[in-house]
């Protein structure tokens, strides 16, 4: 204990410095190499590298496809919000207030696909839509539904909304998880005043439960528009790789399309500057809406 | 006026549950009939897709396996997720300590900004990182991608671990540095022992997350003998378009899922806590 001062840096060095210098190399240097990237042309190979200004950006706001993918990755958003809160909400009160007695089962099922691999989840669903063999086809065809039966994936105005539901099936879960937390803090005397005072079920649920879970319920739509901006490609991509005709491209997916498949590199990097503007105004919007005073009673 | 029930009442408690049971069947049916559909011959798939298998054949286990390398692809997926769950844990247990109990100026405004990596979109990093791979000749490599993976799930896992540090009564600590044991011992010997619910935790929801990861392996692998197990399914998949392996599909689906089937049954309570936890603050 001669420098005790001097061994407490070095091991304070030892903690942070070889963690900090990794999460440099391999978080931080990215990020920002691809904001500089965005101002090149690029294929790839170093000597092909040149620098064009703003070029990709212009390119990027006359490229036809780049106001489709906004919308696809908005329309993907609003849909899994809508769709997930409302069933999330309905499970959770379910399970939570009604007294259900097999409610471990539920959650316990209703929670698996969200540790699926996306790529599990994309080729099952892919199955399901499959036009000759798939269960919706057949399902509609076994009522009588013959005429609505359509090739799911492969139509250009189906495709897209074909994408919602095995989003909402493998995202309800962790929703409904976090609900019923939220849920179960309530305290009870909340629900027997409002009893007391003859509100029914329904009005129970409108003025004592969604108040009280309004901050579950924030965050619940803060995450689900930050996982589908930052990661609804997963399955567009292993679904329908952007197809057909660009119907279900949305930004990440055009990304990986232009850098990686076509090798503009720095077309690529204006993409994901475009992302990430996008996913940070979103957000920062988003909470600016859904700010509520807190309510206690 | 809540005492008698009423019929209506009783009914609508039935309903309640029959949006319950349907979704029950909505997740559950997919899932038993790719199971199914494993055990199928592909004459049987086309006459009957959708039912149950006349005999049990294993053949298309046996055919992915051997014939569609799944056997080099699930040891490349064990690899990568060993070497993404063990270095993350290394990186991240004396970050997550040093910002939760040394005070230093900084650990605030550190710990902020491992955490806002959580909420940042990584696809642009993406591009450079493929470069970066490519000079440290890591590229089309699994140990570059575990390497990825590992640096990927850091955030989070500091964010998991400093959380349960902090529910560690100091006094341990102190008592351990007053009998003369070096900081580097007290963090190897009390502090991580102490805090193995929270890193068995995070590395079970790690390695699930590694096991299943699709799209850092299409980028940053090439070669099909360096396929994770999710490539090869893909590829499998985008095949069956035209062979029309189906049963070889669905053998391999069910052989990626199989793991993570038997860790939720065992750790179902730590996963769906670490999960909801992590989601609230990230």
């Amino acid at each position: 204990m001669v420098q005790p001062k001097k061994q407490k840096y070095i091991f304070l060095a030892f903690c942070l410095v070889p963690t900090f210098i990794m999460f440099s190399i391999f978080t931080l240097y990215p990020m920002f190499s691809g904001l500089y990237f965005s101002f090149f042309e690029w294929s790839g190979s170093s000597q092909t590298r040149e620098y064009v200004g703003l070029d990709n950006y212009r390119r990027m706001f006359n490229d036809d496809i780049i106001p489709r993918t906004i919308y696809h990755d908005y329309f993907l958003v609003a849909t899994k919000v809508v769709g997930i809160m409302i069933m999330a909400l309905f499970i959770a009160v379910a399970l939570t207030q009604l007294k259900i007695k097999e409610a471990p089962f539920y959650r316990i099922v209703f929670f698996f696909p969200n540790i699926m691999s996306v790529v599990v989840i994309g080729i099952l669903w892919t199955f399901i839509y499959n036009p000759n063999l798939g269960l919706v086809n057949s399902g509609l065809e076994a009522i009588g539904l013959e005429s609505w039966t359509r090739p799911w994936l492969g139509s250009t105005t189906w495709a897209l909304p074909s994408l919602v539901l095995p989003s909402i099936w493998a995202g309800i879960g962790l929703f409904m998880l976090l609900l019923m937390g939220g849920i179960a803090n309530i305290s009870k005397s909340n629900f027997e005043a409002a009893e007391i005072d003859g509100a029914s079920e329904w009005q129970q649920f409108w003025h004592v439960t969604l108040p009280l879970i309004w901050p579950q319920i924030k965050i619940s739509i803060l995450y689900i528009v930050i996982t589908t901006l930052n990661g609804s490609f997963i399955i567009v991509q292993v679904m329908t790789g952007g197809g057909p005709d660009n119907s279900t491209h949305v930004m990440g997916s055009y990304l990986y399309q232009q850098a990686f498949n076509q090798y503009n590199f720095g077309y690529g990097a204006t993409i994901g500057v475009m992302i990430l503007a996008l996913s940070l105004i979103t957000v920062l919007l988003l909470q600016f809406l859904l700010r509520r005073d807190k309510v206690e009673y | 006026m809540k005492t008698k029930k009423t019929v209506g009442e009783m009914v609508a408690r039935t309903g309640i549950r029959i949006p319950l049971v349907i979704w029950s069947l909505a997740v559950l049916y997919p899932l038993f009939w790719m199971f199914l559909g494993a055990f199928k011959s592909n004459a049987e798939i086309y006459a009957n897709p959708w039912g149950f298998p006349e005999s049990f054949n294993y053949q298309n286990f046996i055919t992915a396996w051997s014939d569609y390398n799944i056997d080099t692809s699930v040891f490349n997926s064990l690899i990568v997720t060993v070497i993404g769950a063990v270095l993350c844990l290394a990186l991240a247990i004396p970050t997550a300590y040093a910002i939760e109990r040394l005070r230093f100026r900084g650990s605030g405004a550190l710990f902020t900004l491992y955490i806002s990596a959580m909420m940042i979109p990584m696809v642009l990093g993406w591009i450079p990182l493929f470069f970066l791979l490519a000079q440290f000749n890591m590229l089309d490599s699994i140990l570059g991608l575990g390497v990825v993976y590992a640096l990927s799930q850091l955030p989070f896992t500091i964010f998991v671990l400093t959380s349960f540090m902090s529910t560690i009564p100091k006094s341990l600590e102190e008592s351990a540095a007053m009998d003369g044991m070096s900081p580097y011992g007290i963090l190897w010997k009390i502090v991580t022992p102490l805090t193995m619910s929270g890193i068995i935790t995070v590395t079970i929801m790690n390695a699930i997350q590694f096991w299943n990861e699709y799209f850092m392996a299409l980028i940053f692998l090439q070669s099909s003998e360096n396929y994770t197990l999710a490539l090869a399914i893909d590829f499998i998949s985008n095949e069956a378009q035209y062979t029309n392996a189906w049963g070889t599909l669905f053998a391999s689906l069910v052989i990626a899922i199989t793991p993570v089937i038997i860790l939720y049954a065992i750790f179902q309570r730590r996963i769906t806590k670490g999960m909801t936890e992590g989601a609230i603050k990230g």
